[in-house]
C-alpha cells in the first residue's frame, strides 16, 4: 500500500485526436469503486475486461476494455483502472465526466507522474525530468486552456476572481469588525453583487462550451527570416498548395493555417510573416501577429537559409527562444548548398523544395507531441470549466445562505468559490484579504 | 556571580500575559518552574486597554481555559461588563469581551501564580542570557545573580529596546511607567535572530468624575451574561457597571490636523510599524479623512477608581494637543485628563525563526512567547505563552513538543501564521485567519482541547470532571434525539412546525431535524422535547454545522500528508524551473517549512506545489543518501 491515502484523479491518457483508441485512466483511493459504478462486472486484477461503461443511467457511454491495477503494482504505485474506449474527444468527455461524476477529480498537469514519483515507484534520478513535465504540461494546459477557452477567457476569471474578493471583504470584515462603524453591505447588496458574480460565471460558462470547435492537437508555428522557405515549408507539410510562394521577401503578410496529420497525431500549422526590420505598416501588423503565434505554439520550427545564413537569422532565432513551447532549429534549402539531410547537432537539415529531410522532421514533431499526451487542450479546458463550475456552485450556496443572519456560512462558501478560482490565477491569502479590509475601512477603537 | 542554590527545569522571564500562562503551564506539566519578573506587583498588569476577549481573540481564551490557564477564569472574577458580539451570527464567529477590573484582574492572576505548586516567584531584572555552544544554560540578574537553568522562555513584552514618544519628546520606558530592559535587549541584539521594530499606543486617561455621561450611549452588560471560562458562571462576576460610547467630531478632528506636523508618527521621529487595525486617532483622521467622526468606547478601568479608559482615541501627539482634542469630544467638555497617551516603539523578534514549539531555531532551549514575537493583545500573548511553558517542560521531561494544527486550535493558526508569515505589522487574531472557522468554535473549545491537555499533563482532576460531565450529558442527549422519531402529522410534529414555522413532510429523527436551519434548540424546547437546555444548544451546534465540517474534513485529510513534506531552509528555489521570478522571491522570502505553509504563500498555484513536492522528496532522499553513506563511512 502506498504510505499516503489520496484523492482519486482522473486524465484522458491517449494522445489528443480521432484516433482508434482512447484511454481514460484513473489513479487514487476510489479506484475500485469507480470501476464498480462504470462496469458491472468483475474485474480480476490485470485482466482486460471487455464491458459497457455506463453512465448514471445506467446507458453505455461506451463500449470497451477496463484494466484495474491493484496497488502497489500500478503506474503511481495507487489502485489505477484505465478505460479503453473508441477515442473520439466526445465519448472520452464523457467518459471522464462519469468519472469525476463518481467523485473522482480532474488530474492536475503531469499529476499521474508526480503520484509515481511520490509514491516511490520511480527514481529518484528522474526527478527533474518529472518537475520538468510538470512545468512544461502546466504551461501547456494553461496555453491550452486559454486558447481554447473564449478568447477573454483569462481577463474575465480574473475580472471575477477580483470581483469575489470584494465580496468576502465585506463578508469578512461584518464577521471579525462587527463593533466598527463601518457600511457593511447590506444584504440585498451583497446578493445583488453575489448574482453578478453568478451571472460572470454562468455566461463564462456558456460561452466556453457553446458549440465549441475542439481544436485538438499540436499548435506548431513556422518562424524565421523572410524568403527562407517557410511557406515552402508548410506547403511540403500539408502536402497541397496551401500558402502563396513567391521568391519575392515578405510575401506571406498574414498567419496561414493547415490542419494536418502527423503520425496520427492532428496538428495545426501555422506559416508566418517572415521575422525583420520593416517599414511597410501591413508588412509590421504580420510580424506583430508572428510573434504572437510563436509565444502561443506549443512548437516552433525556426527555420533559417542554408544558402544564406545572414544577421537576421540569429536574431530571429532569440525571437523563438522567447517562445513557451519547444523549438526545433530547422535549416532550409540545402538542395542549394548539397548538404546532407537529418539531424545535424542542434539542427534539423531539410529541403522543403525535394522534400530531403521531411520524414526526419516529421518524426521530430510526432516525439514532441507525445511528451505529455495526457494532456490535451481538452482536459485543460475541462480542468478549467470543472474549477468555473465549483465557483459556481459554492457561490450559489452563499447567496441562499445570505441574509438568513448566518454569516459565517455565506463567508464558507465564497471562500471555496474563490479558492476554486484561485486555482486558476493563484490563491488569495486572507492576509491580503484583511490588507483589503483595512485599506477599504477604517477599522479600529 | 552568585548561583542560585536551586535548579529550575523552566525559567520564565516577564510576568506579563505571555510569561504567566508560560510560567503556570509548565509547573502544571509537571516541570520545577521559576518566573522571574522585574517586579512581583505587576503580575497580570494590563498595560493596554482594560478588556478580554473580542472577536477571535475570545476563541483563543476559551483555548487557554480548555488547557488549564487562567486567564478566562481570571477574567470573570475581574470582569465588569460582558457583552456577547456577533450574536446574530452563527455559533463559529461568536465571541465574548469582558471588560475588566484592572486590580481585580491582577489580584486573581496573583493569586493564581502564588497557589500553583512547582511555580517559584523571584523579583529581578535579567540582564543576561548565558549560551554556550547554542544553548542556554542559564538567566543572570541585575544584581550578579545566576540561575542555572537548559529551558528558558523569553515573554518580556515591549520592554526590550523600549522608547516612548509623546509629540516630539522621546525618552526610553517600558509599557505603563515600567523601566525598559535596554541591557538585555542589547545582548538579545547580539544572537543570530532578526529583530524588527514595531509601534503602539495609548490613548490619555481620563477622570471619571470630570465626565458628563448623561448625553453618551449607555452600553450594559449582555443578560443573560456569558463567561469567558467553562468553569466559571455570572455568580463569579463582581458588580457589573455599563461602558458608554461617543464620538469624536469634526471639531476634534481639526484639532488633531492643526498639529500634524508635532506629530512623531507624520515627523518620522517613529519608525516602528503600527497596526492597521488600530490606528491611532490622527492616523484615522489622515487616512480616512471623509470620516466626520470616529466611535469612541468609554471604557471603566475598574470599579473602585474612577478612571476611564477612552478607547479610540490613541495618540502620541503633544500633550496640549491631547487635552484640547478630548475636551472637543462630547460628554468630555471638561474632562481632566490622568495620565498622557503616548506612543512605545519597541524590538521584536521575527518569529520566522522559531520552530513550532515556539523554541528559537538557533539556540536549543530559548522560547519566545508574547509580543515579543511581533503579536499585540493579552490573549494571544497569552496563548503563546501557554504553548512554550508546556512545550519547555516537556523538553524539559525529554517529551516531543505539542504543536497544534491549524484546523486544531486558533493557538495552532496564530503560531503557524507566525512561524511562516512573520509580523509585518502587530499581529493580531481575528477569525477570517482560521480556514477551519466552523470547526474552531468558542463552544467546542473543550471538546477539541481538554482531552489533549489532560494527556499533556495540564488539566487537573477539578476541570477533567466538570468536562468529562458536559461530553456526557451532550452525548446522551445526542443518542436520545437520535432515537426519537418525528412522524409527520404526529403532535409533536406538529408543535414543531407551529414553533419553527418549517413544514415535516416526512419521518426523520429529531437530531436530523436540528440539522435544518430552521428548526432551532428553542423551537424543540417550546414544542415541549424534555432536555437539559445546555447540552441541547450543543447538539444543535454540532448538527448545524456537521455537513461543512464533513466537507472541512476531506479538505483536510487531502492537503495533510503530502503537504507535510519539508522544504529545508536551504532549498534552492532557484532550481526550480517553472516557478515564476515572482512567487521565486516571495519563497525565499518566506522560506515555508513545508509544502503545506508553502501554500498559504499569496498567488501559489497548483502546478507550483506540484514542482515543490517533487523537489522536496528529491531533497529529503538526496539527504537520506548522504546520511547512510556518512553511516557506513
Amino acid at each position: 500500500m502506498p504510505a499516503v491515502k489520496r484523492d482519486t484523479i482522473a486524465a484522458i491518457a491517449t494522445p489528443p485526436g480521432r484516433g482508434g483508441i482512447g484511454i481514460v485512466r484513473v489513479s487514487g483511493s476510489g479506484v475500485a469503486d469507480l470501476v464498480e459504478g462504470v462496469v458491472h462486472r468483475p474485474t480480476p486484477p490485470r485482466q482486460a475486461v471487455y464491458a459497457d461503461f455506463l453512465d448514471a443511467n445506467q446507458i453505455p457511454i461506451d463500449t470497451g476494455i477496463c484494466l484495474f491495477f491493484p496497488t502497489p503494482n500500478s503506474f503511481t504505485g495507487e489502485d489505477v483502472a484505465e478505460f479503453h474506449g473508441h477515442g473520439g474527444p466526445v465519448v472520452m468527455d464523457r467518459l471522464l465526466g462519469r468519472m469525476v461524476e463518481l467523485g473522482a477529480r480532474l488530474a492536475r498537469p503531469g499529476e499521474f507522474t508526480e503520484r509515481a514519483f511520490l509514491n516511490k515507484r520511480m527514481d529518484l534520478a528522474q526527478a527533474e525530468a518529472v518537475a520538468d513535465l510538470i512545468d512544461s504540461a502546466s504551461r501547456r494546459a494553461a496555453q491550452a486552456a486559454m486558447r481554447s477557452l473564449a478568447g477573454e477567457f483569462s481577463a474575465q476569471i480574473l475580472a471575477l476572481d477580483s470581483r469575489v474578493r470584494e465580496a468576502r471583504m465585506h463578508v469578512e470584515a461584518a464577521i471579525d469588525f462587527a463593533e466598527e462603524e463601518i457600511d457593511f453591505l447590506g444584504d440585498s447588496e451583497l446578493k445583488a453583487r453575489l448574482e453578478g458574480v453568478l451571472t460572470g460565471l454562468g455566461d463564462l460558462l456558456e460561452e466556453s462550451g457553446r458549440g465549441q470547435v475542439l481544436r485538438d492537437g499540436l499548435d506548431v508555428v513556422i518562424a524565421g527570416a523572410p524568403n527562407v522557405g517557410k511557406s515552402s515549408l508548410l506547403n511540403r507539410l500539408a502536402a497541397e498548395e496551401r500558402a502563396i510562394v513567391t521568391a519575392t521577401p515578405g510575401t506571406t503578410r498574414d498567419a496561414v493555417h493547415a490542419e494536418i496529420e502527423v503520425q496520427g497525431i492532428p496538428v495545426r500549422l501555422t506559416d508566418t510573416a517572415g521575422l525583420r526590420q520593416t517599414s511597410d505598416d501591413v508588412e509590421s501588423i504580420g510580424i506583430d501577429r508572428a510573434r504572437a503565434a510563436i509565444a502561443g505554439a506549443d512548437l516552433v520550427l525556426a527555420v533559417t537559409d542554408a544558402a544564406a545564413p545572414t544577421v537576421d537569422a540569429d536574431a530571429n532565432l532569440r525571437e523563438c527562444e522567447r517562445a513557451q513551447g519547444t523549438t526545433i532549429l530547422v535549416v532550409n534549402k540545402i538542395d542549394l548548398t548539397g548538404e546532407s539531410a537529418g539531424q545535424a547537432g542542434e539542427t534539423l537539415r531539410i529541403s522543403a523544395r525535394t522534400g530531403a529531410g521531411i520524414d526526419d522532421l516529421k518524426r521530430r514533431i510526432a516525439e514532441l507531441a507525445g511528451i505529455a499526451p495526457t494532456e490535451s487542450t481538452y482536459l485543460a479546458r475541462r480542468r478549467h470549466l470543472q474549477a468555473l463550475e465549483a465557483a459556481q456552485a459554492c457561490a450559489r450556496r452563499a447567496l441562499r445562505r445570505t441574509g438568513d443572519g448566518a454569516g459565517e456560512l455565506a463567508a464558507e462558501e465564497l471562500r471555496l468559490a474563490h479558492e476554486a478560482l484561485g486555482t486558476i490565477v493563484g490563491t488569495t491569502t486572507t492576509d491580503e484579504l484583511l490588507g483589503d479590509i483595512f485599506s477599504a475601512f477604517c477599522i479600529g477603537k | 556571580m552568585i548561583i542560585h542554590p536551586e535548579r529550575f527545569d523552566v525559567v520564565v522571564i516577564g510576568g506579563g500575559h505571555a510569561g504567566v500562562e508560560a510560567a503556570l503551564a509548565s509547573a502544571r506539566a509537571g516541570a520545577s518552574t521559576l518566573l522571574l519578573t522585574q517586579s512581583i506587583e505587576t503580575i497580570g498588569q494590563m498595560s493596554c486597554n482594560p478588556a478580554i476577549g473580542g472577536i477571535g481573540k475570545s476563541h483563543l481564551v476559551r483555548e487557554i481555559d480548555a488547557l488549564g490557564g487562567a486567564m478566562a477564569v481570571a477574567g470573570d472574577r475581574a470582569g465588569i461588563q460582558f457583552r456577547t458580539l456577533n450574536e446574530s451570527k452563527g455559533a463559529a464567529v461568536r465571541a465574548t469581551r469582558a471588560q475588566a477590573d484592572r486590580s481585580l484582574y491582577r489580584g486573581e492572576v496573583r493569586r493564581i501564580v502564588e497557589s500553583q505548586p512547582n511555580l517559584s516567584l523571584f523579583q529581578q531584572p535579567v540582564v543576561d542570557l548565558w549560551v554556550e555552544d547554542d544553548r542556554v544554560r542559564g538567566v543572570d540578574t541585575a544584581m550578579g545573580l545566576r540561575f542555572m537553568t537548559n529551558r528558558v522562555v523569553l515573554a518580556t513584552g515591549t520592554f526590550l529596546g523600549g522608547r516612548i514618544h509623546v509629540g516630539l519628546e522621546t525618552a526610553p520606558g517600558g509599557r505603563a511607567g515600567d523601566a525598559p530592559s535596554n541591557r538585555l535587549a542589547e545582548r538579545l541584539r547580539q544572537l543570530p535572530l532578526r529583530v524588527g521594530r514595531l509601534k503602539t499606543g495609548t490613548p490619555p486617561r481620563i477622570d471619571g468624575r470630570s465626565v458628563d455621561f448623561s448625553v453618551m450611549e449607555v452600553q450594559p452588560s449582555a443578560e443573560p451574561r456569558p463567561t469567558l471560562s467553562f468553569l466559571t458562571s455570572a455568580a463569579d462576576h463582581p458588580r457589573q457597571v455599563p461602558c458608554h460610547i461617543t464620538h469624536t467630531n469634526p471639531a476634534t478632528h481639526e484639532i488633531i490636523r492643526a498639529a500634524l506636523d508635532r506629530s512623531p508618527m507624520f515627523s518620522g521621529a517613529i519608525e516602528g510599524v503600527g497596526p492597521r487595525y488600530c490606528p491611532s486617532i490622527e492616523d484615522k483622521v489622515v487616512r480616512f479623512a471623509d470620516r466626520q467622526s470616529h466611535q469612541v468606547f468609554v471604557e471603566p478601568e475598574g470599579l473602585d477608581t474612577p478612571e476611564l479608559y477612552p478607547n479610540g482615541i490613541s495618540t502620541s501627539l503633544p500633550f496640549d494637543v491631547q487635552l484640547r482634542a478630548v475636551r472637543s469630544i462630547r460628554g468630555f467638555e471638561n474632562a481632566s485628563v490622568t495620565r498622557p497617551g503616548y506612543a512605545i516603539e519597541y524590538d521584536f523578534f521575527d518569529p520566522r525563526d522559531l520552530a513550532p514549539s515556539l523554541e528559537t531555531k538557533v539556540i536549543e532551549g530559548l522560547y519566545f512567547a508574547g509580543q515579543i514575537n511581533g503579536t499585540t493583545g493579552y490573549e494571544e500573548a497569552a496563548a503563546q505563552g501557554l504553548l512554550a511553558g508546556i512545550n519547555a517542560a516537556r523538553a524539559a521531561a525529554g517529551e516531543p513538543a505539542w504543536c497544534p494544527a491549524r484546523h486544531e486550535a486558533y493557538i495552532g493558526v496564530l503560531v503557524d501564521d507566525l512561524i511562516n508569515l512573520g509580523a509585518s505589522e502587530p499581529y493580531r487574531m481575528f477569525t477570517s485567519r482560521a480556514e477551519y472557522r466552523l470547526r474552531l468554535r468558542q463552544d467546542n473549545a473543550d471538546f477539541r482541547l481538554t482531552p489533549v491537555g489532560r494527556e499533556l499533563g495540564v488539566v487537573d482532576d477539578a476541570r477533567w470532571q466538570v468536562f468529562t460531565d458536559r461530553r456526557a450529558r451532550i452525548d446522551r442527549l445526542r443518542r436520545e434525539l437520535h432515537g426519537q422519531r418525528v412522524h409527520p402529522g404526529s403532535d409533536l410534529a406538529r408543535a414543531l412546525e407551529r414553533e419553527s414555522g418549517a413544514a415535516l413532510a416526512k419521518d426523520s429523527t429529531l437530531l436530523d431535524l436540528l440539522k435544518r436551519p430552521s428548526i432551532t434548540a428553542a423551537a424543540l424546547l417550546e414544542a415541549g422535547v424534555a432536555a437539559d437546555e445546555a447540552a441541547l444548544v450543543q447538539v444543535e451546534i454540532d448538527a448545524k454545522y456537521a455537513g461543512y465540517i464533513r466537507r472541512q474534513d476531506e479538505e483536510i485529510e487531502q492537503s495533510q500528508e503530502d503537504d507535510n513534506a519539508p522544504l529545508p531552509s536551504d532549498f534552492d528555489y532557484a532550481s526550480v524551473a517553472g516557478l515564476s521570478n515572482e512567487l521565486r522571491e516571495r519563497l525565499r522570502e518566506r522560506l515555508p517549512a513545508t509544502v503545506a505553509q508553502a501554500s498559504r504563500v499569496p498567488g501559489i498555484t497548483p502546478a507550483a506545489l506540484s514542482l515543490l513536492r517533487v523537489h522536496s522528496r528529491r531533497h529529503a532522499e538526496a539527504d537520506n543518501t548522504v546520511d547512510d553513506q556518512a553511516q557506513r563511512a
